[in-house]
């Protein structure tokens, strides 16, 4: 198992470095000057750019940081490859760098607080995407073809279908918008933002419509997965041999079909709840929600490179880890897999 | 829609529709996270004020609108601009004198006024904050240094030849002397930016906390730090100098978009917000339109008032088809601004005829020529060079470039079908804030957009930075000697209505060449609660929370 | 999502090909089989004839849209202020945008953006990742380990952002969407082809073909392609819905598509602001993308059923 493990991080260096290295490939590709955006556009004066520069280390400096000029007077832009390790360097020793268009502060710091929202947005999310969806697909399998299962079948493709920020704008309108003008603003939900010292809900009523609209997509896939995974199963040979001698169909399926089933199932949910860490950029837009994913998109409008490289980084590493704890659990589920070395690649 | 207005952070505040920063309260932490905040502002007199995230509120970064809104109530500057008299006043200073030809300020402090850490605020108070603008090795240097561009030294401090302020003197500790490099008779107006105000020595002890706590000498002192994308708690300062304030504090809500913080005013949570767009007509029917415009009073609580502020399109000169000024008239003619502001600013916004906002100066000689709606004085202008088709095309090819998801969409394809009506053809470039502002800088564009936000409410604000052909922000490269001329001049004039005449002529040279073409003037769009009683917005878009007042 | 463990889908389709009939090329039976059992499913055919109608209304929009409704992109500044944000009507019958123009019209229009986005994005992607995919099985080694690995940086990347970056690098505008899309949508399916080459390739009659000297293109196009060609047909349909969500995210995002062109996500984008008081302005356009990738899913759905593709949902 530790072989495992040790050889799965082994294969992740390559793309990490892959990963990271494309992104700085494209900062210097990308139309924008981060320095110069910082002043918008009432344009900063030659010196202060320079100063700005020096600050951040994208020019060469002294060891007093200050600037170095070649013979015309010019500054000495830091090659790509000597940014590339000491941002390697850094990220070593914890330092993701500081940001450009917010007056300098760690990006260490900035992800720090955005996380949390992030990750317990994503919780909430899959604990709603399991039930629903395991349950809903369960349903549809067992009671195939009734009007459970074909109701599912509509709603799960309906749902796979709808651009998710849609489906959230339809949830403020209904839960937020109409249903205050219907209940004269006795009944509804707040429907952006999450809350604070004098907000008008508690603050997990903020959760709810980013939840349910971050888990909707994703709650239709484990239904569809849970379904034809269980049918599958029940068609299995050994299922058919429990039948035959005599056990229940409920004991069949809650004892033997059931946890063979959900092995796909769960695969989906770890890998999901890793893209949602990824940050919901789209949820987090339409709800405000001050998650990682809408820091993300911003800082690569803003040409806001430390921000992004920080959180692909740690997005990154987190959906390795994720990806890696659902592959060992698979050996709690499913005793037939042995992580030797003749695992399949 | 988001808001439209161009300030330095465009982008936090307008050019992500539906975004910018997002926050409040974590959610599992909320107990928590409120302590402080009901701390200090527990009392009911206290204003809750919607804000964007701000860049900076340590003045020595203080830009964008959002983090002057704070820091402008945690300081006082030398000066202060009296929009009722409309003049500069003193604050910090109670008096200055100048030279004859402005290169030299002398300025005399308010005796016994203190920091709110007890610190006196002395001249070397004022110098030491100065310093820390131009002071290169600050962990991250200062992005407003052009304040005190025309102050002696600040250059040579900037680039690390000098370690001290040259141009700034603490002649005792009561009196400042500032000189220049240039005579420049507004800079007692530029002395009334918030940007420019004193620190106490604990700035350069602990810069670390004066970035998320900055301790003034303004009205109103920091309560606890700033909590990122969250909130700004400040109380009363009690040992002011001046006036004490009348209210025990304000709450900065920090909320991601108008939207937003327009809902959480509905509910009661926000005291003080601006109006999503759409929704201006339905606000002033159910609380009441302000009568000037910038004052809050029970039942008369929306603001329309005209800011100092204008949104245009920058013409490239050197454009092979912009650079005839025919082309450049006729476009203006054709542009149906009324219209604009009409279906798109529910007729709160006002048509442009000039640089000038009518807040800054309302002369009626100002107005440019070709800068009204008149689509047959349009096509007689082109018909002799540019001659219409029989489809009633012309040989004019234009691409309109612009930011996107700023709301600017509308506007241009409102220019762009206003334009085909003479005969023109229009292209959209509707590019990332960040690709946009590289093509304006390197001249590869034919019309693009801008806004202008006044750093200080003088007429050379408008035309020294933006029309000087060696200006930085010229984006139009537009070259005018008489225009340079014109504007050197005008800066030396040390007699205000002189001078002002001397602005107007410049303004009228530049209208007869078009290097832009004047859009709309912004005006407020903003509503506040019942509760207050008595509040003054400005048209600069500050608060005025020292003489606000709450029932 | 989980591509990581998709099955290799292509082994079940090209097993049953070869059980029906030993020969390397597609058998016309199992087409045959295959529009049969797909005729019977309600649904999928349900899910072609709307994409059929949208196909022939998209491109028959020119012929009378714009004499009935208007012209999709053109403002008239004189008549605005009085056609701006319509409700519904018998002569606006999804209402008028803030400029006064056609939300009907504008949807119409919409669709072509979407589709062709939804085509092309899908054929450039599909067209790599065959490429990729082929490469990479054919010739294994140091080529499978790069190719996969390059694969796996890709898939490494959290894709919206990574489609948002892409944008950031070339500029918005309709060609570089689906030029973005197209790109970056390739790992998952080279995934998919290689595994099917893969299990192809150890079989009797390539190894007979290689003998008789036939190349390797034309070992991996008269033999190997064919009986992979299910699965491809069934992923790419599956496909174009995506990249029209992926469009209309990005439109919406203010990366996409270039005002006034109407796309759908624009649409939306622009109907938020007015969310509260005129609603339609962004229910319309939401139900055009729903309709439409619906009937993409229903019929790749159909076509996995009919052509008996291994695939997991995800």
């Amino acid at each position: 198992m530790l072989r495992y493990i040790a050889r799965r991080i082994i294969q992740f260096i390559p793309v990490f470095l892959g990963v990271t290295l494309i992104l700085f490939v494209m900062q210097n590709v990308v139309p924008g000057d981060p320095i110069k955006l910082i002043a918008g556009e009432k344009k900063l004066d030659p010196q202060t750019e320079i100063n700005l520069r020096a600050s951040y280390h994208l020019i060469e400096t002294d060891e007093n940081g200050a600037p170095i000029f070649d013979e015309e007077g010019n500054t000495i832009e830091t090659p790509l490859w000597k940014r590339y390790i000491s941002y390697i360097t850094g990220l070593l020793h914890g330092d993701l760098g500081r940001s450009y268009q917010q007056n300098g502060k760690e990006v260490t710091k900035i992800l720090s607080q955005k996380y949390p929202y992030t990750f317990k947005l994503a919780v909430v999310a899959i604990v709603l995407e399991s039930i629903i969806g395991i349950a809903a697909g369960m349903v549809s399998a067992i009671k195939r073809y009734s009007a459970w299962d074909v109701g599912v079948t509509l709603v799960t493709s309906g749902l796979v279908a709808m651009p998710a920020f849609w489906f959230g704008m339809l949830q403020q309108l209904f839960w937020g918008i109409l249903m205050k003008q219907w209940t004269g603003g006795g009944f509804y939900l707040p429907i952006s933002g999450t809350g604070g010292p004098y907000a008008e809900f508690p603050s997990w009523v903020y959760y709810i419509l980013p939840a349910l609209t971050l888990a909707a997509v994703s709650t239709a896939y484990t239904a569809r997965i849970m379904r034809s995974q269980l049918l599958e199963v029940l068609n299995q040979d050994y299922i058919r041999t429990a039948r035959a001698k005599g056990l229940s169909r409920r004991a069949v399926i809650w004892r033997h079909a059931l946890k063979n089933a959900l092995i796909p199932v769960v695969t989906y949910i770890g890998m999901d709840f890793g893209g949602m860490l990824a940050g919901a950029i789209l949820t987090e837009t339409v709800f405000n929600w001050p998650g990682v994913g809408f820091e993300t998109y911003r800082a690569i409008s803003q040409r806001d490179w430390p921000i992004v490289m920080g959180s692909v980084t740690v997005i990154v590493i987190v959906v390795m880890v994720i990806n890696l704890i659902v592959d060992i659990s698979y050996a709690f589920l499913d005793p037939r897999i042995r992580f030797d070395g003749s695992n399949n690649e | 829609m988001a808001d439209m207005t161009m300030n330095r952070r465009t982008f936090v505040s307008g050019s992500l529709a539906a975004s910018a920063l997002a926050a409040l309260a974590a959610c599992g932490n909320n107990a928590g996270g409120s302590g402080s905040a009901e701390g200090g502002a527990s009392g009911d007199k206290v204003i809750k004020f919607y804000i964007n995230n701000p860049v900076a509120i340590d003045p020595y970064n203080t830009q964008e609108s959002e983090g002057t809104q704070v820091e402008h109530i945690l300081f006082d500057a030398l000066t202060d601009y009296d929009w009722d008299k409309g003049e500069i006043v003193g604050k910090a200073a109670t008096s200055w004198d100048v030279n004859d030809d402005a290169t030299e300020f002398t300025f005399h402090l308010v005796e016994g006024a203190k920091f709110h850490n007890g610190d006196p605020v002395d001249a070397a108070s004022f110098k030491r904050g100065w310093e820390r603008i131009c002071d290169p090795t600050m962990t991250t240097p200062s992005e407003i240094r052009y304040h005190l561009d025309p102050v002696k030294g600040a250059a040579e401090m900037a680039d690390g030849s000098a370690t001290e302020l040259e141009g700034v003197e603490a002649v005792d500790d009561l009196t400042l002397k500032v000189t220049l490099t240039a005579p420049m008779a507004d800079f007692p107006y530029i002395c009334a930016h918030p940007a420019l105000a004193p620190v106490p020595q604990a700035a350069l002890d602990d810069p670390e906390s004066f970035l998320v706590a900055p301790i003034g000498n303004g009205p109103f002192m920091m309560d606890g730090e700033w909590v990122a994308d969250q909130y700004i708690n400040t109380v009363r300062f009690d040992d002011y100098y001046g006036e004490p304030a009348k209210i025990d504090g304000i709450y900065f809500s920090i909320q991601k978009d108008p939207d937003t913080a327009f809902r959480e005013f509905e509910a009661g949570n926000i005291d003080f917000t601006s109006v999503p767009s759409g929704r201006l007509g339905e606000v002033s029917d159910k609380y009441g339109v302000s009568e000037d415009g910038y004052t809050v009073t029970p039942g008369a609580q929306t603001l329309t008032g005209a800011e100092a502020s204008i949104y245009y399109l920058c013409v490239n000169v050197e454009d092979e088809v912009m650079k005839d000024p025919v082309v450049r008239n006729a476009i203006s003619l054709a542009i149906n601004r009324e219209n604009i502001c009409e279906t798109v600013f529910e007729g709160t916004r006002q048509p442009a005829d000039c640089v000038f906002p009518k807040v800054i100066d309302d002369d009626p000689s100002n107005t440019w020529e070709n800068s009204h709606y008149d689509l047959e004085a349009a096509a007689a202008l082109l018909d002799e060079k540019y001659p219409a088709d029989a489809d009633g095309k012309r040989d004019i090819q234009i691409k309109l470039s612009y930011n996107s998801g700023g709301g600017h969409e509308d506007i241009m394809s409102i220019i762009q079908g206003d334009l085909e009506k003479i005969g023109i053809t229009v292209t959209q470039e509707s590019l990332e804030w960040a690709a946009y502002l590289d093509a304006l800088s390197d001249g590869n564009y034919q019309i693009g957009r801008l806004g202008w936000i006044a750093d200080y409410p003088t007429m050379d604000n408008f035309l020294y930075p933006n029309f000087l052909s060696t200006a930085e922000n010229n984006y139009s490269k537009y070259v005018n000697e008489d225009v340079d001329k014109a504007l050197a001049d005008a800066r030396q004039i040390v007699d205000d209505e002189e001078r002002k005449e001397a602005y107007r002529e410049a303004n009228r040279i530049i209208g007869a060449d078009m290097p832009i073409i004047p859009v709309m003037f912004y005006s407020h769009n903003h509503v506040g609660s019942e509760r207050l009683s008595s509040f003054f917005y400005d048209a600069q878009g500050k608060a005025e929370f020292a003489i606000a007042e709450l029932a | 999502m989980s591509d990581n463990t998709t099955q290799p889908a292509g082994e079940q389709a090209v097993e049953q090909a070869q059980a029906k009939e030993f020969s390397a090329a597609p058998s016309r039976t199992l087409w045959g089989d295959a529009f049969q059992r797909l005729r019977r499913n309600k649904l999928a055919v349900a899910g072609a004839i709307w994409i059929i109608l949208m196909v022939i209304i998209a491109i028959s929009a020119d012929l009378w849209v714009p004499q009935t409704l208007g012209n999709p992109t053109q403002t008239d500044s004189t008549t605005m202020a009085s056609m701006s944000r319509l409700p519904p009507s018998l002569e606006h019958p999804f209402g008028t945008d803030t400029l006064g123009r056609d939300v009907l019209c504008r949807v119409i229009y919409g669709a072509r953006i979407s589709l062709a986005v939804g085509v092309l994005a899908t054929a450039i992607s599909t067209l790599i990742g065959l490429v990729m995919g082929a490469l990479a099985a054919y010739n294994g080694g140091i080529w499978d380990t790069i190719i996969m690995r390059f694969a796996d940086i890709f898939l490494a990347f959290p894709y919206t952002l990574f489609v948002i970056a892409m944008l950031a690098v070339i500029g918005p505008g309709i060609q570089n969407v689906f030029i973005a899309i197209g790109v970056l949508g390739w790992p998952s399916i080279a995934r998919v082809f290689r595994s099917a080459i893969l299990s192809v390739k150890e079989n009797d009659y390539v190894d007979a073909a290689r003998a008789m000297g036939a190349s390797d293109a034309r070992i991996i196009v008269r033999h190997i392609f064919p009986n992979s060609v299910a699965s491809i047909v069934v992923y790419a349909t599956m496909n174009i819905g995506g990249a029209i969500l992926t469009e209309s995210a990005l439109s919406f995002l203010g990366m996409g598509v270039v005002p006034p062109d109407p796309s759908w996500g624009i649409m939306i984008q622009d109907g938020q602001t007015y969310l509260a008081t005129q609603p339609w302005l962004m229910i319309m356009p939401g139900i055009a993308i729903l309709t439409t990738v619906l009937a993409f899913t229903l019929l790749g759905d159909g076509l996995r059923d009919a052509l008996d593709v291994k695939m997991k949902d995800a």
